[in-house]
């Protein structure tokens, strides 16, 4: 079986066109996320201001755990500052040597949008996460009374996930707000395995080897395994370089990787996540369930490609069988239709909306976190694609040669 | 060995492409001859398995290939029709990949492949890449992939298929040096592929069996109807109107036509040694003419 992945993988993967389009991707990639820094970030030079180095020097002193003293000084500094702009008649000039900046509005910016309100966030997370606790905990006693079990399990795992929440760190959060909101390498990423996985299937029946192969003995069913599981190993490697592009590509850009060791819900979209792990380990997480969902999508492909005899019909089907998959996640993501959302294999790809807020199913009565069924689901979807690949290659095989 | 093909039937859309066929293969050539469409690679491809049969069993020394399921293989050996392969792969790694899937071990494999390519005459291009070698080579290579398992049985379908002359003689020469001691199935609608290395002829149309002989058997079976008739510019039009005519020649007596009949079509026909191609035209052209 080895030595047939290894010439599956020479057949179809190591190839200079597609490690030249990979490392074109590659490229395009890095401009693309140098290009979401140069348009967001307060820190770049672009948005208009020279915060860089400032904000550096400000974290110095008012990084790390939020203590009283920090707060006070931070806004002794910003309470001032706000008072002399709210009426908005404060002095408009760009050199005045009693500011950090050269204008006080700037300054006033700086702190506001740099360290007051995200300090406040972080600080306001403990009261609002035991708002939580104290709601849901409510909600236990009076379904309890109604004898609704769903809704008593819901609100205890509710109570149970948001328990001892705290955001204790004030740190720099701007690169991973920014890297977990990227979606632009897994675009790219689709883009390559539909390139490279249409040929799998398609290229046998190009070359009449199809009917070659199932007159050898490992020319079957045992082929169409190797076939599968390079296509993943490839899969997996082309993501992995990818993720590992975008991880190196935002933490250098960015130049931090401050917020690694924070909790997730330290960035503000995830206020209501369900999951309460790392920054550093939502990355692995993260990048392991787009990989599934890539995955499956590719056995999508190779399921379309089986049924075509070149390569322009399966693609342009894959293409347009992706814009549908990102139409219904579009269509549902911040909609209460949890179960279409979830059956969407790509909702693991743009998996942030399964882990930004606390949405169940009902399995069974039982309530589960969206985000497990959603990669049962995918999980199905992938071993329904791989039953029908085998069935379908060989019976295609025979049908054209009937 | 010993090859029976009992009674085999498949039926597409309701129209037979091969009916109640029966036939019996020892060791020798054997040339699967007929038109496009009379079932031949229906017959191959029941044969090796990739299509299954409405009816009937292929038996291998009295024993249903089906009950040896997958070692069925590894006594066949396989060329099809217009043969690719894959045109980034150099000829000596195609070969190994087919080693790998006919489950032969790597020295042995190795070995093999070299023989195999210095008896195709093809060690010089063993590192070349299979897309930059031209149709005849590419053939080679496949008769060569089709040998690495030492099959007792050799099925080869239209393989002289776009090949020049020279290459066709060549490839005719190469199935009989690699026809000792096994059954080599050759299915064709090129007379000449076979006509000279059959040990046997199997004559296909619509699927039915008409003739298995050798082609020597075939031809006596004829004798006294195939005619040298000799036609002007005034008489051609009406002879090919009437006449089914295997070839046509002008030089300065006339027309000389070749014409298969059951009886003298004229006065002054002369009546000549009949050949394959005449065979095959006689039972498969029926209501062919000019």
């Amino acid at each position: 079986m080895v030595k047939l992945l290894l010439f599956e993988c020479r057949k179809h993967f190591l190839k200079k066109s597609i490690v030249t389009v990979i490392l074109l991707f590659s490229v395009l990639n890095v401009v693309k996320i140098y290009s979401v820094y140069d348009q967001t970030s307060l820190l770049s030079k672009s948005t208009g201001s020279d915060w860089n180095d400032l904000y550096w020097e400000m974290y110095e002193e008012f990084g790390g755990t939020i203590t009283k003293e920090k707060i006070d000084k931070l806004m002794s500094i910003y309470g001032p500052l706000d008072k002399q702009t709210a009426d908005k008649t404060a002095s408009t000039a760009i050199d005045n040597p009693n500011t950090y900046t050269g204008n006080v509005y700037n300054d006033t910016y700086f702190f506001r949008w740099n360290f007051v309100n995200p300090m406040e966030y972080a600080y306001m997370y403990r009261s609002y996460a035991n708002d939580v606790v104290t709601a849901a905990k409510e909600n236990l006693t009076f379904f309890e009374s109604l004898g609704n079990q769903y809704e008593y399990k819901k609100n205890a795992a509710i109570a149970d996930r948001y328990i001892g929440r705290v955001i204790s760190d004030f740190s720099y959060t701007e690169m991973y707000e920014n890297y977990i909101h990227y979606d632009f390498s897994a675009f790219l990423v689709i883009l390559i395995c539909m390139y490279v996985l249409i040929n799998v299937f398609v290229s046998e029946k190009e070359t009449e080897m199809d009917v070659l192969l199932l007159t050898t003995k490992a020319g079957g069913t045992k082929t169409v395994i190797a076939k599968i599981m390079t296509s993943a190993i490839f899969v997996c490697i082309v993501c992995f370089w990818f993720w590992l592009i975008d991880f190196a590509a935002f933490s250098t850009i960015f130049g931090s990787l401050e917020a690694t060791s924070s909790p997730l819900y330290v960035i503000e979209n995830f206020a209501n996540s369900s999951i309460g792990i790392s920054l550093g380990e939502y990355v692995v997480l993260s990048d392991l369930l787009k990989t599934a969902g890539i995955l499956v999508l590719s056995l999508v492909f190779l399921l379309i490609s089986t049924l075509f005899k070149n390569a322009l019909f399966p693609f342009i089907i894959s293409l347009f069988t992706t814009f549908g998959f990102i139409y219904m996640q579009e269509l549902y993501m911040g909609s209460g239709h949890i179960l279409l959302k979830i059956l969407n294999p790509f909702a693991l790809v743009v998996n942030r909306e399964l882990f930004r807020k606390t949405e169940f199913v009902s399995l069974f009565g039982y309530p589960v976190i969206s985000y497990v069924p959603a990669f049962l689901f995918a999980a199905a979807w992938g071993t329904l694609c791989i039953l029908s690949i085998v069935i379908l290659i060989r019976k295609n095989t025979v049908n054209r040669k009937g | 060995m010993k090859v029976t093909f009992k009674d085999i039937s498949k039926q597409y859309k309701g129209k037979y492409a091969l009916e109640n066929f029966n036939s019996e293969l020892e060791n020798g050539i054997y040339g699967l001859l007929g038109a496009n469409g009379a079932g031949k690679t229906t017959l191959i491809n029941i044969f090796v398995g990739i299509l299954k049969s409405d009816k009937g069993q292929v038996l291998i020394n009295d024993v249903d290939v089906r009950s040896l399921g997958i070692e069925f293989l590894s006594h066949i050996g396989y060329l099809q029709q217009y043969p690719q392969f894959y045109k980034n792969f150099k000829v000596m790694d195609f070969l190994r990949y087919m080693c790998v899937l006919k489950d032969i071990p790597k020295e042995q494999g190795e070995k093999r492949a070299k023989e195999l390519l210095e008896i195709v005459n093809l060690s010089d291009a063993s590192t070349k890449k299979i897309g930059a070698l031209s149709g005849g080579m590419r053939q080679r290579v496949g008769i060569a992939q089709a040998m690495l398992n030492d099959p007792d049985i050799l099925i080869l379908d239209e393989p002289t298929a776009g090949l020049d002359p020279q290459e066709r003689i060549r490839f005719r020469n190469l199935i009989t040096k690699f026809s000792e001691n096994r059954i080599v199935l050759l299915a064709t609608h090129i007379v000449s592929d076979i006509e000279y290395i059959a040990n046997q002829v199997i004559l296909l149309k619509d699927g039915q069996l008409l003739k298995q002989d050798s082609p020597q058997a075939l031809a006596r079976g004829i004798e006294g109807k195939v005619w040298n008739v000799t036609a002007t510019e005034n008489t051609i039009e009406e002879k090919l109107k009437h006449l089914k005519i295997s070839n046509m020649m002008r030089n300065q007596d006339g027309i000389h036509l070749r014409v298969i009949n059951d009886e003298k079509p004229d006065a002054h026909a002369v009546n000549i040694q009949p050949n394959l191609e005449d065979v095959f035209l006689y039972y498969s052209g029926d209501g062919e003419r000019w």
